[in-house]
């Protein structure tokens, strides 16, 4: 298998695409989707983790 | 070999939807590439050999959240929204967040990297019939471990729902 620090950069990578999109949207649909892509990227990590 | 082409085909969906999603206006758009979105962190979850959570993923989020998003998008008035000024203007603020949390990742690649012996740990392959199952897991600790919490939940869901279903009704 890969080693973790691939899943990491993904998940780093969509919490920043993440955040920018909640700091720079003005629509709040936009941003509750935003905070959904941020909740996902914490779930990739904490999956990774678990199969460490 | 077969993980790594997995891995790499669904994130860079992920990634490229991620940011289409951030960047387009129209706000159906939006939503459409975050199902994509979602749909490539589920196939991420299969890669890592998630598969409860593969199922859930898409289930709840593909299927519940995003037609909930669809049916609010609906209700909002689609030509006024495009007119007004979708960006705020807090692009500085935005780039600096990112930087700043590149920064403190990169620092912990770095930090990891320099300790002799203490890089970041490999994932350990696993023949697939010996891994735990998984929805066994997630049943043993939520009805065994875990009842009185799982309990407190579907408690206070069901509150919501009634607070919801009250708030909904028309006041006659």
């Amino acid at each position: 298998m890969l080693p973790i620090g691939h899943y990491l950069f993904l998940s780093l990578a969509l919490f920043i695409i993440g955040v920018i999109g909640v700091v720079t949207r003005r629509n709040v649909i936009v941003v509750l989707m935003s905070i959904e892509l941020i909740l996902n990227a914490v779930n990739i990590n904490l999956v990774a983790f678990s199969r460490l | 070999m077969l993980d790594k082409v997995l891995f790499y085909f669904f994130a860079g969906i992920a990634v490229v939807s991620a940011v289409l999603m951030v960047t387009r206006r129209n706000v159906v758009h939006s939503a459409i590439f975050l199902i994509t979105a979602l749909l490539a962190t589920a196939g991420i979850f299969l890669q890592l050999r998630a598969d409860f959570l593969f199922i859930v993923q898409i289930i709840l989020y593909v299927g519940g959240i995003m037609v909930l998003f669809v049916f609010v998008i609906m209700l909002v008035n689609l030509d006024v929204a495009l007119r007004q000024i979708q960006f705020a203007r807090q692009k500085w603020v935005a780039l600096l967040v990112a930087l700043a949390l590149a920064g403190q990742v990169g620092l912990m690649f770095w930090s990891s990297g320099k300790m002799p012996g203490q890089g970041l740990p490999a994932l350990t392959p696993t023949a697939a019939d010996r891994l735990p199952l998984n929805s066994e897991t997630v049943a043993h600790s939520l009805f065994e471990s875990y009842l009185l919490p799982f309990e407190i939940a579907s408690v206070l869901l069901l509150v919501a729902m009634i607070g919801a279903v009250v708030m909904a009704k028309k006041r006659t």
